[in-house]
């Protein structure tokens, strides 16, 4: 499964560089690749305007201001996200309550779980969306 | 003339001597006569009896055929000509003596005739005719009957009167009675005519003094007396009675005798009925008065006079009103329970009785009429209410102190009839609810609006206090919101508890609303710092990861003592905090708690800057970066030689934006010469993003051969 995760380019959004210094080496322990890092809400939404990721991984809360702007900018353009936390899962918004998320402090295995379940719902996002439209149509 | 004169020696004249007698003398009899011969022709008849026929006969014409036009009445009984005086003296020669006979003419008249018929025989004694007599005794007739019809009258009315009727004596015997009069006491005529009346009164002196009376000729009128009757009772009758005088005598007595023996005894019912009322009137434990039209007093009953202190005699004849206010004023207590017309009314009022005393008296009023509508007298009843009032002065008393104490509490209070119609509310309602509620209209609840603790509205039926009142149900530890008309919104807490009254029937109900806000408020505080914490610890743990993984990797032989080491400048950071309750940190303190191992008496790092307070994510982490510059300081730099020291300046400086910046510099000095570290260790790496990511700000790292020169500049808000 982690094949998958090989060269995937991520997109980490956390606003503590302790803490996401260990991410990052996770994250090139897993073989995939930091292709951006911000640490609020408006840097992270300039990055998902840039693109150039296949994922992304957001600390939910950013010095106080809640990262959901950037998952739903994340949604609109079908990009798979994952949720890390330290508050848990609650809290999380009703639109949100299907994204993979993980409580910090997690092991690396975890992380790995995270993006993979990030890639099926994705996945399965893209092919329900696919349907609806032609029911809806 | 010897003819004429022949004296009848029992034989009847001769025929002949009457045929030929001189009509002068058949004329003269002062009454109509006729002789007729053997085969009852008409020889000879005068002038009356002419008239009587009405007609002359033909000679030769019989008697028979004279009458046959008429019917004849006699004896009772129509008669045959046959049956006839004239006819029967003819058959049998035997005279026949005032016979009457009624004569039916065609025309209907009737006439009587008395007629005396006497045989006629011829000169050899053998029977030759008959000599008939007859006068009109018509009227006497008439006479006689109606004289007989009168007396039968007479005698029906007195023998079978309703009344009874008898004459008595002047000696007492009983001459006559009726029928009534013996039915009344009961006995048979002969046990009562012929006896003396005295038998037969009760009291000797009663008749002694009646028949006194009636023979000095006086006239009794309704005169009591009691009579023994034949079973032994006693009727009571009205004796009315005359005396018949003639020449001053007393003959006899006239008596009518009414019985009124049951008129007597339903007087005595009456009396008796009468005597109870007027006792139980009397013996009523409340007051009862009659007035005239005028409102005056005709009569009253004890308690009456016990009420107003006064006796029957000073009271009778005074006004009611009078009696009742004697002050004339009505009292501001008077007040009408109703007025059902101007009939019937009931008042409670004040009196000032005679010895000044106050009491409540309540006055029932009604008004008797005649068929006419006419005012026959009012009654007054009176009842002494003192006590009730005063019970109920207490009571109102009593209600008023418990509103008092509602009113004066300073929580929200209202209550509600069992309909749920508000029915108080104190004014800390009215501020709770942001309005003043309408009594008698609003239901259920004081609120404008109401929503259960999540938001959804909840219609005032439903609310606790509803629940309460049409189910029983007594809610308690519900949490629901009230919206105020300007829109704001309180959380409050209801405690609606059924008020019953006497008997435990629910009467209704009081609710008490008790703000929740600060409650809600502190709760709500309480939950954020503790997902706060909980943030922290996870936050802190993964710090805790991060640091012991970098460390493992770059120092894994002296793993334990630098992750240690960290670790306790990440905690010295910590417990400045907690002295500050994570408000803050003051940057002199940080710095002395991370330079203290390294810094010692001697004066070898020196700081100098304002004092000024750094918020918990720029202190945890300017702490870590310090913590990192001195360790490599002592590794390797100036700490590493007792001749080096650090000078460390900062200093606190609005940007071009105005926002406050902090500007520190680290200065190593006399340490050996310094070259770039071939690899980034955590503390480079640190510095260098988390100032610049994490804090936002910039850093500028040297690795000068003189000694490590680091400048940071960041913002402090």
């Amino acid at each position: 499964m982690r094949v998958e995760l090989q060269g995937l380019r991520v997109l980490f959004v956390e606003d503590e560089s302790i803490v996401a210094m260990l991410t990052e080496d996770m994250l090139a322990d897993l073989g995939c690749e930091i292709s951006a890092i911000a640490g609020t809400v408006e840097d992270a939404l300039a990055a998902v305007s840039q693109g150039g990721f296949d994922i992304a991984l957001l600390d939910i809360n950013l010095a106080g201001v809640m990262v959901f702007p950037v998952a739903a900018a994340l949604d609109e353009r079908g990009i798979p996200f994952a949720f890390a936390s330290g508050y848990g899962g609650k809290g999380v918004p009703p639109e949100f309550t299907g994204v993979p998320i993980i409580g910090k402090p997690f092991r690396i295995d975890d992380l790995a779980w995270v993006l993979q379940a990030a890639l099926v719902r994705n996945r399965k996002k893209a092919a329900g969306c696919g349907e609806a439209a032609v029911e809806g149509g | 003339m010897n003819q004429f004169c022949r004296v009848d020696d029992g034989q009847s004249p001769g025929l002949s001597a009457l045929a030929d007698a001189p009509a002068a003398i058949f004329d003269a009899i002062p009454s109509a006569i006729c002789v007729i011969d053997i085969d009852g022709r008409i020889i000879r008849y005068n002038h009356r009896a002419k008239v009587l026929w009405g007609e002359a006969p033909q000679p030769g014409k019989c008697l028979e055929a004279l009458c046959e036009s008429c019917r004849i009445y006699g004896n009772g009984r129509e008669l045959s000509f046959a049956e006839t005086p004239a006819a029967r003296v003819l058959q049998t020669g035997v005279p026949v003596a005032e016979q009457e006979l009624e004569f039916e003419l065609p025309d209907g008249r009737s006439v009587a005739l008395l007629v005396n018929c006497e045989p006629v025989r011829d000169d050899e004694g053998q029977l030759a005719g008959a000599i008939c007599c007859f006068r009109d005794i018509t009227e006497t007739v008439r006479t006689r009957s109606a004289l007989r019809r009168s007396l039968q009258d007479l005698e029906d009315f007195f023998e079978n009167g309703a009344v009874g009727l008898h004459l008595v004596a002047a000696d007492g015997t009983i001459l006559r009675a009726n029928q009534a009069e013996l039915d009344l006491l009961g006995y048979t005529r002969e046990e009562y005519v012929g006896r003396s009346i005295r038998d037969f009164h009760a009291d000797e002196d009663a008749i002694a003094d009646i028949l006194a009376r009636l023979s000095r000729g006086e006239r009794l009128d309704k005169y009591p007396a009691r009579l023994l009757a034949k079973d032994g009772s006693i009727r009571h009758v009205l004796i009315t009675s005359n005396a018949n005088m003639c020449n001053g005598v007393f003959l006899n007595s006239r008596c009518f005798t009414v019985d009124v023996t049951a008129w007597r005894q339903s007087q005595v019912l009456q009396a008796e009925a009468e005597r109870r009322l007027a006792a139980t009137y009397e013996a009523a434990p409340i007051g009862i008065a009659e007035v005239d039209e005028k409102g005056r007093l005709v009569r009253l009953n004890s308690a009456f006079e016990r009420i107003f202190g006064y006796s029957r005699e000073e009271l009778l004849g005074l006004g009611f009103q009078e009696v009742v206010h004697p002050e004339g004023d009505t009292g501001e207590d008077g007040y009408r329970e109703q007025a059902a017309g101007d009939d019937h009314y009931a008042v409670v009022t004040r009196h000032k009785r005679r010895d000044g005393s106050e009491i409540f008296i309540r006055i029932l009023s009604s008004v008797v009429r005649d068929e006419t509508g006419q005012v026959r007298y009012g009654v007054r009843i009176v009842e002494d209410v003192t006590e009730r009032k005063q019970t109920q002065n207490r009571l109102e008393e009593s209600e008023r102190v418990s509103r008092e104490l509602l009113e004066a509490l300073p929580v929200a209070i209202y209550t509600t009839d069992i309909n749920g119609r508000i029915s108080f509310y104190n004014e800390a309602a009215v501020q709770f609810a942001g309005r003043r509620p309408e009594l008698g209209n609003d239901k259920w609840c004081v609120t404008w609006r109401l929503y259960d603790s999540d938001g959804t509205p909840m219609p005032h039926e439903e609310c606790p206090m509803a629940q309460t009142l049409r189910h029983g149900r007594e809610m308690r530890g519900l949490i629901a919101l009230a919206e105020r008309p300007d829109g704001t919104r309180v959380p409050f807490m209801p405690f609606p508890k059924l008020l019953r009254n006497a008997t435990g029937e629910a009467t209704g109900a009081i609710n008490m609303l008790v703000d929740m806000t600060e409650r809600k408020r502190a709760e709500d505080e309480q939950r954020a710092l503790i997902d706060e914490l909980n943030h922290r610890v996870k936050n802190t743990l993964a710090t805790v990861q991060s640091i012991a993984a970098q460390t493992m990797r770059s120092t894994p032989q002296d793993f334990a003592k630098n992750f240690e080491s960290r670790l306790m400048a990440l905690s010295a950071a910590h417990n400045l905090l907690t002295r500050r309750r994570w408000t803050g940190v003051g940057l002199g303190e940080l710095l002395d708690s991370q330079l203290a191992a390294h810094a010692g008496d001697e004066g070898r790092v020196r700081l100098a800057g304002p004092e000024i307070t750094l918020s918990p994510r720029i202190g945890v982490l300017l702490g870590m970066l310090i913590h990192e510059l001195a360790t490599n300081a002592a590794k390797y730099g100036a700490l590493s030689r007792p001749e080096g020291m650090v000078r460390l300046n900062w200093s606190v400086a609005p940007n071009e934006a105005g926002r406050r910046h902090l500007r520190l510099a680290w200065r190593e000095h006399g340490g050996p010469e310094v070259a770039p570290p071939s690899r980034k260790g955590f503390g480079t790496r640190l510095l260098e993003r988390s100032v610049r990511v994490d804090l936002r700000g910039q850093c500028d790292l040297r690795f000068e051969p003189a000694g490590v020169q680091c400048r940071l500049d960041l913002p402090l808000d």
